[in-house]
């Protein structure tokens, strides 16, 4: 058979990280977070997996994944609508005596009999906390060369200082490893250290084999994370390889951060970053093109299909569906699809989710280090 | 199972008419209002009225169409029984032939229909634009106990002699069909689409085919036939949007009355009735800081950071700084260029505008041209193209094309 595809299969974890915004996983989950104006976060990882010819891909979910679903679908916009492998949603199987899963152990040992019988030689496995045009062909590839058992990706970038202050590990663990050579000598889990880390981007390459072995002891002795339970502690035994990743990379770890990185893709160079070499898929809405009607006065805004704009907007991101009425004035805000700005109203500095309404003439006003946050279907 | 209507879409045009633009592509696929081509409007209008199978026509440079038809699964028409099918000419046992007319075309797929073993037929054509909901015709041809009906616009009285009319009673009963007429006796002009008892249909189409003087065609032939029998003949008016698009002119003014839905163009803003169409998957787009954009319609991928005022921006076009853009339909992933100046204009797909060149201009007293360039040209630095100007071939910079 023509091999035109990654000897690998998908698993990601839609749940991760949750924690970090309560506020936009209130009905939903990480994954399922509105991001970059048409987009939700789960798209970069598994549009990545997909443009590097992976086709089987797991989402393990833990809790309110119904939006996850709604998104995806059969997975058609990705193209995993496959009679062998495509995409596959795990839901937690409820039992009473079964808890809801912590860490990536338990996630897996729900999925290892699917495990054990899949074809592919490889796992790669992550988070949908991160946006990226990730490419996990060049990372099989350097996994198979250094021979190694396991491969992390990493990032030299900074904690986020929300991650550096907080000070329980409810939001979930994060790790920085020391790196020689390509190898992992070190991992430092929840370091507290500022400036440029070699920061894991939660991202593995492991041989499918190799994984259900560890997965099993590991359960059995009741471990619960990948990294701090099976990876850490044998770092003397086994061969941890790092992968240095040097593309554009969006990381939600809290409400500012999420701001922040959505407004970073009002530069051209990072929007091209993200948003190539490969494509990102997301599902379709049908949505007309956008129309900017007389009168309407637009500087340096990022905008989906299907939004009216009547009114003034600056520095801001428009996701699909936003209506601005005249007379309105919008400035630095990250409007979720839907929203509709009413006539006359001021806002700035202002995240709204799905569905939100500032009706007419409100003046809504956050600032540039805490924006205002309102959700879903509310209306001002 | 038998289907109560199934839907044949007449989409075999050359478009002849629409000179640089259908050079590689049939009319169906042109390019329409942002994000759509012509044929969306038709298949969504299938979809919205509950019409799960469509046989798509096709003869003329059918590759674009082809792939964007794909397996209808944009219009929801992937279906397991139906769906959206092509059919272009095929070769039987007593030979092959071109389809040499509108009726011909459908006469060669009779065995296509019998599969579905539908009721009724609708016929529709691949060059309007227009929301229409057929189920609403299919009732009222059911209501006159038609067997034929014909969906019918009111035209003003001056310009009737254009088009085909059909002259009928108190009760919408077609008494008469004059063709392009000196003196019309009727304002109702046919907008080519048809509904059919099938039983009818097959009957008049095999007996067209066994005339060897026939033009094979619905409005030469068909119609007049029925007529001569005395058929159950009703005109179903139609009052909503309807733009034949078949020229260079209309095509341009159909795209920019879209930025003017609440007086004179489609509306495209409804929930209702959406129109489909196979999306470009490209990311949000974008107006830089320096940017004006007025009254215009923006579409997924387009780079803003000129003047663009009252056009129509297909998906990933990009307009670079100090460039102007006017009055323009600019389809999808076109480039134009720093300081080039763009005014009531059709620009096909992948075109490029070199810095400073100069397309089209806005009408003066006695010049209302709208150029036209053709997909994937190239047009130099500061080259001028005249207003009525039809491009075809590269333009090199600093030349001049009227």
């Amino acid at each position: 058979m023509v091999n035109s595809n990654a000897n690998a299969l998908g698993i990601l974890f839609p749940n991760s990280y949750d924690s970090l915004v309560p506020e936009l996983v209130g009905e939903r989950l990480m994954a399922s977070i509105p991001f970059a104006g048409r987009y939700r976060m789960v798209d970069f990882m598994l549009s990545s997996m997909v443009n590097c010819g992976i086709d089987n891909v797991s989402l393990i979910v833990r809790k309110n994944y119904h939006s996850l679903m709604d998104h995806l679908g059969s997975g058609r916009e990705w193209d995993l609508t496959r009679k062998n492998g495509g995409l596959n949603i795990v839901p937690p199987f409820a039992e009473k005596t079964v808890k809801v899963y912590n860490g990536r152990v338990e996630a897996l040992s729900s999925i290892l009999d699917f495990l054990k019988d899949q074809k592919q030689q490889y796992v790669v496995m992550a988070d949908t906390n991160i946006a990226a045009n990730f490419d996990f062909k060049a990372m099989i590839n350097e996994h198979i060369k250094s021979g190694a058992d396991v491969s992390i990706a990493y990032a030299k970038v900074e904690i986020p200082v929300s991650a550096r202050q907080s000070t329980n590990i409810s939001g979930g663990l994060y790790y920085t490893l020391e790196v020689e050579d390509g190898d992992v000598k070190e991992i430092y889990i929840n370091p507290k250290d500022e400036g440029i880390q070699n920061c894991s981007m939660n991202i593995y390459v492991v041989g499918r084999e190799f994984l259900i072995e560890q997965i099993h002891d590991a359960f059995v002795k009741g471990y619960s994370y990948f990294e701090r339970d099976i990876v850490a502690p044998q770092l003397d035994k086994l061969k941890v390889h790092g992968y240095l990743f040097e593309g554009y990379l969006a990381r939600i770890s809290d409400m500012k951060s999420y701001f922040d990185e959505n407004m970073k893709l009002l530069d051209d160079k990072n929007l091209d970053a993200l948003f190539s070499p490969n494509p990102i898929y997301t599902k379709i809405r049908d949505d007309n093109p956008t129309r900017y009607i007389q009168g309407a006065v637009v500087k340096n805004v990022m905008a989906a299909d299907g939004c009216v704009i009547e009114g003034e907007v600056e520095n801001s991101v428009l996701f699909r569906g936003v209506k601005v009425a005249k007379g309105a004035i919008v400035k630095n805000c990250v409007l979720m699809q839907d929203t509709v700005i009413g006539e006359g109203a001021k806002v700035e500095y202002l995240i709204t989710d799905k569905n939100v309404t500032i009706s007419a003439g409100k003046e809504v006003k956050g600032t540039d280090t805490f924006p205002v946050y309102v959700a879903k279907y509310q209306v001002v | 199972m038998a289907k109560e209507m199934i839907a044949m879409l007449l989409a075999g045009g050359q478009g002849s008419r629409l000179y640089a633009l259908t050079q590689k592509l049939a009319k169906p696929a042109v390019p329409f209002g942002g994000k759509y081509r012509i044929i969306d409007f038709p298949l969504s209008n299938c979809v919205n009225s509950g019409i799960d199978t469509v046989g798509i026509l096709t003869q003329y440079q059918p590759l674009v169409l082809n792939e964007y038809i794909g397996n209808g699964q944009p219009w929801d028409l992937d279906r397991l029984y139906g769906g959206v099918h092509v059919l272009p000419p095929y070769q039987q046992a007593s030979g092959s032939d071109w389809y040499k007319g509108t009726a011909n075309a459908i006469y060669q797929n009779i065995s296509f229909i019998e599969r579905y073993n539908p009721q009724y037929v609708i016929i529709l054509s691949g060059d309007q634009i227009c929301k229409q909901d057929y189920s609403d015709f299919l009732r009222f041809h059911k209501e006159k106990g038609a067997e034929f009906s014909v969906a019918v616009m009111e035209v003003p009285w001056d310009e009737a002699s254009r088009f085909g009319l059909m002259v009928a009673d108190e009760n919408d009963k077609i008494t008469e069909f004059q063709e392009k007429p000196k003196n019309p006796k009727s304002n109702l002009a046919s907008m080519g689409i048809y509904i059919f008892n099938w039983d009818i249909l097959k009957k008049y189409l095999v007996e067209d085919e066994a005339d060897p003087n026939s033009e094979n065609d619905f409005g030469n032939n068909i119609i007049p036939n029925l007529l001569r029998d005395g058929r159950n003949m009703y005109a179903y008016h139609f009052d909503g949007y309807w733009k034949d698009v078949g020229t260079i002119s209309s095509l341009w003014e159909a795209n920019m009355e879209v930025l003017d839905p609440e007086h004179s163009g489609i509306n495209l803003f409804d929930e209702n009735w959406k129109i489909y169409s196979r999306n470009s998957g490209m990311t949000g787009h974008k107006i830089g800081a320096d940017a004006v954009v007025e009254n215009s319609m923006i579409t997924d991928g387009c780079r803003i950071h000129g003047h663009v005022k009252h056009s129509i921006l297909f998906a990933g076009v990009q307009v670079e700084p100090g460039a102007e853009v006017e009055d323009a339909v600019v389809m999808g992933g076109t480039v134009i260029k720093a300081g080039a100046v763009v005014k009531h204009c059709i620009v096909a797909e992948n075109v490029v505008i070199g810095e400073n060149a100069v397309v089209g201009a806005m009408p003066t007293e006695g010049e209302k041209g709208v150029a036209t360039i053709g997909s994937g040209i190239y047009i130099g630095d500061g080259a001028k193209i005249g207003p009525n100007a039809m491009v075809n071939n590269n333009v090199k910079g600093g030349e001049e094309q009227w």
